[in-house]
């Protein structure tokens, strides 16, 4: 499938800040705001496969929040998809959010343990107004997108496994054929060969679709198979834009500095695996 | 050479609903004193089960079957389990996540108070003084630390300060559970390095359980790979990184990211077996490349190929 505006600008936030009122004192009297994106620029180009990188508490996924529509910030311009979107009414927000896909963090609490496969991935056709027949069709073409096997839809997610449940996350995601694609942390809690299979699945699935995809990570080397250009944020600044690679190999801020040399593990002469030469 | 750890087809399986799951089958090991021991696996291999018989702490109604032998003294022989005189003192526990094994209500100082005094009858000034050299040891700042809850504690202090109070007890053998697996990267390689230099200041023998291969054969000397609850590949660390010899070591290799090298990550479809999932053969079988007809019918018994380097697979 290809996309007419394929190069068109996917996201494009501008000195955007953020945060989240708290509640203060004993009784919670007081709210304090407290900023957790502090003046973001960021541009994601259609097509385009970029990672914000960041340790935790640096505000990867509230960044993602904002692009989701979900969180109001404080100050600057968010257009995702070509739209304004926080001057769309609250309520008509979907009418732009719904071309896009997200993987939230943590599969095994993102899934309603209610709700069974086929309905879980049904739902963000829910407002395309599909026959029936259509909706089964895509449901059936995501799962197999996922390199599911198709019995798993008639049963409910506590009886799948972590990557079985990440791929279901997958499939809801990408089942209205996104233009813009959100992964936070699609890896983490998941083993290192499950890992590498969603890895492969997600950029089989990137090239199919053509859409941007914009995974938050806070894992360097894993970011390196997800995406082309990288946005390092630190404490809610972006300390470091550019291609991946170029940051990896001549990285240019303090902080990108200190995340490149914590993947070397401090020893001077490792044992590299004879595959890896 | 003393051994500080020695497993004879030492089995552990936990009851659940009126049935056995064998989570560690027939595993056999040696660690030597002052060694860094690494096992690796999977979740669901068995690798923390393995962690727990030698810190002594296993639940229950764990069901064990084989020998174990910590320091020369039997503390699994069959069912039969017993710690008295190991637990804490000989041998000590370093869990996967900080922030939910301190004790939230009370401060780090007590911490160690309550620990020291229940170990050694020490009382608070001692109990203190000891804490103090040991959190130095950890790269902590006593002051800083002694009088704080662990949740004022940010994750990596947490690690540290757990790292700290696990060594007070004097043990010399350290039982580490996926230490790093809950902090961020740069934090990560800060308690490896504390690791490797508290292993020679304090002369420890170090046991390291990790899913990260990479990070295994950075830090140990030997490897010992688990998959599905078997021990399936066991030799020097530079041995199993450059010369896999099981096919789910080759995969466990060649399926983690490396920075700075872009290959294409290698996977075998499907995913490990569940406890007591498995039939007869070769736990890998269903994964396996490289099967052969024996495979599916027999279990493959431990072959040593090559120096010291250990093998369950029919391909040898």
């Amino acid at each position: 499938m290809s996309r007419a505006g394929s190069t068109d600008l996917a996201v494009e936030l501008r000195e955007v800040s953020a945060g989240y009122f708290v509640a203060e004192g004993l009784k919670a009297l007081r709210r304090k705001y407290v900023e957790v994106l502090r003046g973001v620029s960021l541009r994601v180009d259609g097509g385009e496969r970029v990672a914000v990188i960041g340790e935790s508490g640096s505000g990867k996924t509230t960044l993602l929040k904002v692009v989701l529509g979900l969180l109001q910030p404080m100050r600057g311009d968010v257009v995702v998809l070509g739209h304004r979107i926080y001057d769309i009414p609250e309520r008509e927000r979907w009418k732009v959010t719904r071309r896009i896909g997200y993987v939230p963090q943590d599969p095994f609490r993102a899934l309603n343990p209610r709700l069974k496969v086929a309905d879980i991935i049904t739902e963000p056709l829910s407002r395309l107004h599909l026959p029936e027949d259509e909706k089964e069709e895509r449901v059936r073409a995501a799962v197999k997108m996922v390199q599911l096997h198709e019995s798993v839809l008639n049963h409910y997610p506590s009886r799948l496994s972590g990557g079985m449940m990440q791929r279901v996350l997958i499939a809801r995601a990408v089942v209205h054929e996104p233009e813009l694609l959100l992964l936070d942390e699609p890896t983490s809690a998941l083993d290192v060969s499950t890992q590498a299979q969603v890895i492969n699945l997600l950029n089989g699935i990137q090239e199919r679709l053509k859409c941007a995809m914009v995974t938050v990570t806070h894992d360097l080397a894993v970011a390196q198979y997800l995406a082309d250009r990288a946005v390092i944020l630190y404490k809610g600044v972006v300390v470091e834009e550019g291609p991946l690679d170029e940051i990896v190999r001549n990285p240019k801020s303090e902080h990108a500095r200190v995340l490149v040399a914590s993947y070397t593990l401090g020893v001077s002469n490792p044992p590299i695996p004879a595959s890896f030469v | 050479m003393v051994l500080a750890v020695e497993a004879k087809r030492l089995s552990v399986g936990y009851e659940e609903l009126e049935e056995l799951l064998w989570a560690v089958r027939e595993a056999s090991f040696e660690v030597g004193e002052g060694e860094a021991f690494c096992i690796v696996g999977e979740s669901g291999s068995g690798k923390s089960t393995v962690a727990s018989a030698i810190a002594g702490i296993l639940p229950p109604h764990a069901v064990t079957d084989g020998e174990l032998r910590i320091w020369g003294k039997l503390v699994v022989k069959g069912n039969e389990r017993s710690y008295e005189g190991v637990r804490g003192r000989l041998v000590t526990y370093v869990p996967q996540s900080p922030g939910a094994s301190l004790n939230p209500y009370l401060e780090i100082g007590d911490q160690f108070y309550h620990v020291l005094n229940n170990l050694y009858g020490l009382n608070r000034r001692e109990a203190l003084e000891k804490a103090r050299a040991y959190l130095k040891m950890a790269g902590l700042e006593p002051d800083a630390v002694l009088d704080r809850y662990p949740h004022e504690l940010s994750g990596g202090m947490q690690q540290r300060a757990a790292i700290a109070l696990s060594l007070s007890t004097g043990a010399k053998i350290l039982v580490a559970d996926e230490p790093t697996s809950s902090l961020d990267a740069h934090l990560r390689l800060q308690i490896v390095e504390l690791l490797k230099r508290l292993r020679v200041e304090a002369g420890l023998t170090l046991i390291f359980i990790t899913h990260d291969m990479l990070l295994a054969g950075a830090l140990s000397e030997r490897i010992a790979v688990m998959y599905a609850g078997y021990l399936v590949e066991l030799g020097p660390a530079r041995e199993v990184l450059r010369k896999p010899l099981h096919p789910y070591t080759s995969m466990l290799i060649e399926s983690v990211p490396v920075l700075g090298i872009k290959r294409p990550l290698k996977t075998y479809a499907g995913e490990p077996p569940g406890p007591g999932k498995l039939g007869k053969g070769c736990p890998f079988y269903d994964r396996c490349p490289f099967r052969l007809g024996v495979c599916a019918a027999e279990t493959p018994p431990a072959k040593e190929v090559g120096e010291s380097h250990h093998v369950a697979c029919w391909l040898y």
